[in-house]
């Protein structure tokens, strides 16, 4: 981390998350990219998606690794919120609950978006990179990570261009501008449900205190099982 | 046919239990998500197993789910109420994710498989527990079945009567949020590990500590069964998992057991904190064992039969298991191979089939050890060029590629195996498995830890035939079963040096696999026998925090990502290119 900075907790909260984020983006691409291998129909996509995949879970592990030195670094009470947790990739968005991209997605708007988000992640390196001093470890390992990203994108290219050459580079321009928008919408959209999220929080306690007193009303005691056989409760019941 | 289901909560998975009341396919989620602990609906998992089954949905007369979905929501937001304003992130929390929760079964079902839901049915959380035990039991009559996990859908621990597999009662009960299985997650979570994930490794650093040190004491008074009043006393104040969404202890334990550990310091026996952990994980493991002891106790004075089938989440401690069963009244202790909620699939699917059938079943067939299907030449023309261009095959006569694989296991080479189908529950039991020679400390070393990239306080388990298991561990008869799906330590025979074996824990104890005749580990065994090799140290395949490797690209991706040069598979021995390069 940047030595000239002297970081208070809540910067120290800051630079956590942006690791355990982009460790999170990196995990989840790994998966799409198995995924995509595995559901290849040629021998030949499925080794390209298999090699990306193994650089995404080698980037994943980079992240993990600089997430594990700086929550050392940063005490305990910090860095328990911060750990690292597959189950987490669902919920906050790096997969969807549908289903991989792959599986969702025609082909062709696969490896467009490949390309484009591709170019969005060496973008977001850019930022991830000045958190750190000159001439470390770190800086040399992002780098890193930002060629074999810009490399991904070159491959995606060549690979659309060549499969579906009837599509021009223009068209390429326009999947990129869609998905820059997306992705600033994305941002604006999780910047203003925190913000929102502040606001309604005395909200949804009030409706939770009343929803738990008429749930406080329901009398589960009357579902006890003790003494009955339970292969004769009510298959349909759902409580 | 009977599909089983469960979700939403933790691991998820779907079973297939056929007319005949056969286990004929079954799949946890994560193996296809490749999300380790993957608790989303298991829509691949049922996809794949229609698929293999070549099923319409027509022949499929039940879909059960694990539990009752509107219970297990409203339990902990009734128990939240009593603890209001302090709960309100908690009570918020649950009703904004009222359609993540598993009530959403029913519409999930009817959004991916459609007509499926029509013919979606619910048992109690227990009684899956209960039923996925039962197979596993040679006397399925007049014996006691006992559930402990972190909460089910309205309790934390039961003892039930099993009459016969149609008559099984309840007969008591542990109330939420009074729970043996989520305060030991608390510990896990104190430890700095993951919850519901890392529980294994507490039980592993517990070996480590003084369970008569103050720490541990500290710990192990936490929870006690009250001799009296029949119950589990818990003091709420040191914990709080049932009042919020996040944390799971609070300030009051903080102020008992010292700061917490950082999740990200390494762990290991130089580290200076090492100590104080270990005796917390000793405390928490002693408060286990003595209340299950107790638990068993109550459960025998309730039903007094000798036949126990034990379940829940809490049951996958093997560590507690030996002591359980030097009961004097246990003649027989049963842990199904997968205890926890991904297992309860398939106690859901024979409910199925029970309810389905006219009552005269007596006797429900003890489901294979490795029941998940799976076949690797759909996958062959996928990975051609991977194995092409970074992957060398050595043999492709299996016959052959087991005389090389135990002839590279006596230099000391680490072997991963796929072979047929899956593993029914958490443990490799040789078809996911990565192995190698049990004595030699080294290779037991570079497995641990360079390709697992493990803690090192956590020990590899040693796979052997019944004889040689004998000759140098303490076997209970009781626990026969869970050994062959290593389910339960043991102790290691005095005098017969196993207790320097690298795959022995540091208190003298192993969870041992007891291979079964005609097994893929027992062709591997006959072969090892020119080489003098008794005991292999078996691992599951997958690296430290990836689900166990389910397919051919997996392990391929395996071993691509760590250095694992061999891996024996139906079609031959492979070597990797990517070996030296890592």
């Amino acid at each position: 981390m940047n030595k000239t900075l002297k970081l208070n907790k809540e910067e120290e909260n800051r630079y956590l998350n942006i690791l355990n984020e982009t460790l999170s983006a990196e995990y989840g691409s790994a998966l799409e990219m198995l995924a995509a291998c595995k559901l290849s129909e040629k021998d030949t996509f499925a080794y390209g998606y298999f090699q990306h995949s193994k650089d995404e879970y080698n980037h994943s592990k980079t992240f993990y690794s600089i997430l594990g030195k700086y929550g050392r670094k940063f005490g305990e009470e910090i860095s328990r919120k911060y750990r690292f947790n597959t189950n987490s990739l669902i919920a906050k968005g790096y997969l969807s609950r549908e289903g991989y991209l792959i599986e969702t997605m025609k082909l062709k708007d696969f490896i467009a978006y490949v390309y484009t988000n591709e170019l969005l992640a060496r973008d977001s390196f850019e930022g991830i990179l000045k958190l750190f001093k000159k001439n470390s470890n770190e800086r040399d390992q992002i780098s890193q990570i930002m060629s074999d990203e810009l490399r991904h994108h070159g491959l995606a290219e060549q690979h659309f261009l060549k499969y579906y050459p009837k599509l021009q580079p223009w068209q390429l321009m326009i999947y990129r501008f869609r998905e820059s928008v997306k992705n600033k919408g994305r941002k604006f959209y999780d910047k203003n449900l925190k913000f929102l999220d502040k606001i309604l929080t005395p909200l949804y306690y009030s409706l939770a205190f009343i929803a738990g007193k008429i749930i406080y009303l329901i009398d589960l005691d009357q579902f006890q099982r003790e003494g009955k056989n339970l292969m004769d409760i009510k298959s349909k019941s759902i409580i | 046919m009977y599909l089983g289901l469960s979700g939403y909560n933790h691991e998820s998975a779907a079973a297939l239990v056929n007319n005949d009341a056969k286990l004929i396919d079954y799949c946890r989620e994560e193996s296809l998500s490749r999300i380790k602990g993957d608790k989303s609906f298991p829509k691949r998992s049922i996809r794949k197993i229609i698929e293999n089954n070549k099923l319409n949905i027509s022949e499929i007369k039940a879909v059960v789910f694990y539990e009752r979905p509107l219970s297990s929501f409203l339990h902990p937001i009734k128990t939240a109420t009593l603890y209001f304003p302090k709960s309100a992130p908690l009570i918020s929390h649950q009703l904004r994710n009222f359609k993540k929760s598993s009530i959403g079964c029913f519409l999930d079902l009817a959004s991916i498989f459609p007509g499926l839901e029509k013919k979606l049915i619910y048992l109690d959380h227990h009684l899956s527990h209960t039923l996925n035990a039962l197979p596993y039991s040679n006397n399925q009559k007049n014996i006691c079945s006992v559930v402990v996990d972190g909460f089910g859908d309205r309790s934390t621990s039961s003892i039930s009567q099993v009459n016969n597999p149609y008559d099984i009662r309840e007969i008591w009960t542990c109330k939420y949020p009074v729970s043996l299985g989520l305060l030991y997650s608390a510990i896990t979570d104190f430890l700095g590990f993951q919850v519901n994930e890392g529980e294994y490794k507490v039980m592993g650093l517990a070996a480590f500590g003084n369970k008569k040190s103050q720490l541990a004491k500290k710990v192990s008074s936490l929870l006690n069964f009250d001799i009296v009043t029949k119950r589990f006393e818990q003091d709420m104040s040191f914990f709080s998992y049932h009042i919020s969404p996040n944390d799971s202890f609070s300030e009051k334990l903080i102020t008992l057991l010292g700061k917490p550990r950082n999740p990200f310091e390494s762990l290991s026996t130089e580290n200076k904190d090492f100590q104080k952990y270990a005796d917390i994980a000793a405390g928490a493991q002693s408060l286990v064992i003595n209340n299950l002891r107790m638990l068993f106790e109550y459960a025998y004075s309730l039903t007094n039969t000798t036949t126990f089938l034990f379940s829940g989440g809490v049951a996958m401690n093997s560590a507690s298991l030996d002591s359980i069963a030097s009961l004097p009244f246990v003649e027989k202790l049963i842990v199904p191979p997968s205890p926890g909620d991904a297992g309860s699939a398939i106690g859901a699917a024979y409910y199925g089939f029970l309810k389905n059938s006219v009552k005269t079943v007596k006797f429900l067939p003890k489901p294979d050890l490795f029941p998940s299907q799976y076949n690797y030449e759909n996958q062959l023309k996928t990975a051609k060029k991977i194995l092409d261009k970074d992957f060398k095959i050595l043999t492709n006569n299996i016959n052959e590629a087991l005389k090389i694989a135990a002839n590279l296991i006596s230099k000391g080479e680490v072997i991963g195996t796929l072979i047929g189908n899956i593993e029914i529950g958490p443990r490799a039991l040789g078809h996911r498995s990565l192995i190698c020679d049990g004595k030699n400390a080294k290779a037991v070393n570079y497995l641990n830890s360079v390709i697992k990239n493990r803690s090192p306080f956590r020990p590899t388990a040693p796979c052997m035939n019944l004889e040689t298991a004998k000759k140098y561990y303490d076997l209970r008869g009781e626990l026969m079963e869970s050994y062959k799906s290593m389910g339960a330590t043991c102790s290691c025979k005095v005098g017969s040096g196993s207790s320097n074996f690298p795959t022995s824990h540091i208190d003298e104890t192993a969870r041992l696999q007891i291979i079964e005749d005609n097994s893929f580990l027992d062709k591997l065994f006959r072969e090892l026998k020119e080489f003098d090799i008794e005991i292999l140290a078996n691992s599951s395949l997958n690296a430290s925090g990836d689900p166990t490797c389910y397919d051919l690209i997996d392990v391929l991706m395996l071993s691509a990502r760590h250095p694992l040069r061999y891996i024996i598979t139906d079609f031959g021995l492979l070597e990797s290119k990517f070996f030296g390069h890592i």
